[in-house]
């Protein structure tokens, strides 16, 4: 299993692998908007403001996918100590943070005509901003620990922690929302999804989900060459010690 | 980062066994591919200037810090899988005493021993020895530097490590409480334990066999 | 030596400098104090509304002293690293954590009885169900305690520790502020059976936290 993600990594971080995937991003992006923004037709309540659903929901299905993908880095890191995987949870982490912001604030301006408000304490929206806050500190405690074995390992500890967390924080607000239900409760989603506006979701979730792996293989490759760069300024001392 | 892990061929027996060993702080390396072999009971110096690594050399072996490359074993111990054994049979003794303010010197050497499994009697046989008898029921927080090292003397005492490893440990102690080291260190070397000593005082340096000597985190000479 | 054993010597040992230190009474009570009465000249002077929001101001209260109690017990480590000692020592590593957190917990419970007479006091909290109440402050400070334990060895050791403490802790407890004034809130108007659920929410909180604790814990500590 970790052989074979090894060769799916090894391909899609070859340069050319790189290119052909930001290509395929960006064409599925494309047919995402044509999806959310042509295809599939505008919501019976909500009007054209619904549209919005279709960069807000992939926003936050890679908030959580992002921070999945921390959680498991994190727990191979303190297993095996190969700083591959410090690497790809603090990559995971950097854009994980720009889609659960991006999440957030699509929620709100989808919110405010919908709702009325900016902010209701809707549950989903609450929980990604607790998230985000675990994220930040996450960043934070990267940011700030210079002993680069020792950021690896309590950065690790904090994926791990954080990740657990977060149902135990959404099923606290579920509980906490529900005794205080409004007049009118209006998902984020509509109260129905009907069939092409379904099939317009799923595009976008699909296109975003190959967004990420490409900003992905970036940002992981940027790490690369960050680690080779350290270890070459310390070669003449250390000699080829990997 | 990842530690090479070579099993140790060389010395059979070997109290200390490093190699390769390096550590780096950030990008600072404190120390850079040393390596070290000592034998059971012998008594080793370290010396070199301020910042040649000695210190983080003793921690290395104490397994306070685990190496960024490089590795090794501690009697027979590999520093990366079984550090909590080496811990089990050695000990640091550094100008940091390690003890609790509020506690007496007393509690001190209990709740090491409890933690240790140790019993009390040892615990009052070491506070008699290190004179200390009569103000082991004080603070802490009311003790001199000299007066606390001389409870870490007492720890070593109550302990007897196979391995002793001394970062300084008379630095800034009246003579009483230096006399009070040296005679550990003596006694310790004459029992067959093994001593590794970072210091420039001339009784550790009467006793010891031979003298390692760090630069730069280097080992320039006698390993 | 069990890991009981070991976790017990810690948080004797951890009560026992608080008690001779009086952190507890002589910080943490004021500091407390003062939050409430902040609360009351942010809300007041109407009665109908401080008496609504008591449950929450006092959980706010409870929450800033866990920050500073769990950052305060590992400021006793650091006072001539005795952290490292407890690194050093060859006990299981969990046990520091479970000592600690136990420890926190009885000084949080020890304090939310001072601050409990205050909001009575102060802001009109009712008490129909005293049990339940209790339960839910003994469940919310276990949880407390566990996560503030935890990474309170990243505070004592990390530079900028001020600022990325209650970062850390604040948002991972949110269950344990949302369930524990919920549960006060019931518990405070008599509707046990609703309390119930609540209270099953801060149980499963502390084991999932201490149980996670025990797993990672020494991996914060080893460097």
């Amino acid at each position: 299993m970790a052989a074979a993600a090894e060769r799916v990594l090894g391909k899609a971080t070859s340069r050319t692998g790189e290119h052909l995937l930001g290509i395929v991003t960006l064409v599925a992006l494309g047919v995402s908007a044509l999806f959310s923004l042509v295809v599939a037709p505008p919501d019976a309540v909500q009007g054209e403001v619904q549209r919005i659903m279709y960069v807000h929901v992939p926003a936050a299905w890679l908030a959580y996918l992002s921070f999945f993908v921390v959680f498991i880095a994190s727990i191979a890191y303190l297993k095996t100590k190969k700083t591959r995987w410090d690497r790809v949870a603090a990559a995971s982490a950097e854009i994980g943070v720009l889609f659960t912001s991006l999440a957030i604030v699509l929620g709100m301006l989808w919110g405010k005509p919908v709702w009325g408000t900016w902010w209701t304490w809707d549950p989903r929206l609450t929980t990604t901003a607790v998230l985000l806050l675990i994220y930040v500190a996450y960043l934070a405690i990267r940011r700030i620990t210079d002993n680069p074995s020792r950021r690896a390992r309590w950065a690790a500890v904090i994926g791990i922690v954080g990740f657990i967390d977060v149902p135990i924080v959404h099923l606290s607000v579920v509980w906490w929302r529900s005794l205080h239900q409004g007049p009118t409760v209006f998902r984020l989603g509509g109260p129905e999804i009907e069939g092409t506006m379904l099939l317009a979701l799923l595009v976008a979730v699909a296109a975003f989900t190959i967004a990420y792996a490409y900003l992905m293989t970036l940002r992981l490759r940027v790490g690369r060459l960050e680690e080779r760069a350290a270890r070459e300024a310390l070669s003449p001392l250390v000699g080829a010690e990997r | 980062m990842r530690t090479l892990r070579r099993s140790p061929t060389g010395l059979k027996d070997a109290a200390v066994d490093l190699r390769g060993v390096t550590r780096l702080f950030g990008a600072a390396p404190a120390l850079v591919r040393v390596d070290l072999a000592i034998e059971r009971g012998e008594a080793v110096v370290l010396r070199g200037p301020n910042g040649a690594g000695k210190s983080t050399l003793l921690r290395i072996v104490a397994t306070a810090l685990s190496p960024t490359y490089g590795g090794g074993s501690v009697l027979g111990f590999d520093l990366a899988e079984a550090p909590e054994e080496i811990r089990r049979r050695s000990e640091l003794l550094t100008h940091r005493t390690r003890l609790y303010e509020e506690l007496t010197a007393r509690e001190n050497l209990e709740l090491f021993a409890d933690l240790l499994g140790i019993h009390h009697d040892l615990v009052h046989g070491a506070l008699e020895r290190m004179a200390l008898a009569d103000v082991a029921d004080e603070r802490v927080r009311t003790f001199s530097a000299g007066m606390r090292q001389k409870v870490a003397v007492a720890r070593v005492i109550v302990r007897d490590p196979e391995l002793l490893l001394l970062d300084e440990p008379t630095i800034g102690l009246d003579d009483a409480a230096r006399t009070a080291v040296d005679e550990m260190m003596l006694h310790a070397s004459r029992e067959g334990r093994t001593l590794v000593i970072a210091t420039h005082q001339a009784v550790a340096l009467g006793l010891a066999a031979r003298v390692v000597t760090l630069r730069d985190g280097y080992v320039e000479a006698g390993s | 030596m069990t890991l009981a054993h070991q976790a017990t010597l810690i948080a004797r040992k951890d009560l026992l400098i608080e008690v001779r230190g009086r952190h507890a009474v002589g910080t943490l009570v004021p500091f407390a104090a003062t939050v409430l009465v902040s609360f009351g000249f942010a809300f007041g002077p109407g009665r109908d509304l401080l008496e609504r929001v008591a449950p929450g101001l006092l959980w706010m209260a409870v929450l800033f002293s866990a920050v500073m109690a769990s950052r305060r017990a590992y400021q006793t480590e650091s006072e001539d690293g005795a952290l490292e000692g407890l690194l050093l020592a060859p006990i299981d590593k969990a046990a520091v954590f479970l000592g600690k957190a136990f420890a926190v917990t009885v000084e949080l419970l020890a304090l939310v009885v001072v601050v409990l007479l205050l909001v009575i006091v102060l802001f009109d909290l009712s008490v129909a169900n005293p049990f339940l109440l209790l339960a839910a402050f003994v469940l919310g400070a276990i949880g407390l305690a566990a996560v503030g334990s935890l990474f309170g060895v990243v505070a004592e050791s990390a530079r900028t520790r001020e600022a990325v403490f209650p970062l850390l802790v604040l948002p991972l407890v949110a269950p344990v502020l949302i369930a524990g004034v919920r549960a006060t809130d019931l518990a405070a108007a008599g509707r046990s059976s609703e309390v119930l659920s609540w209270l099953g929410l801060l149980a499963a909180f502390d084991v999932v936290f201490l149980s996670v604790g025990v797993l990672v814990f020494g991996y914060l500590l080893e460097d």
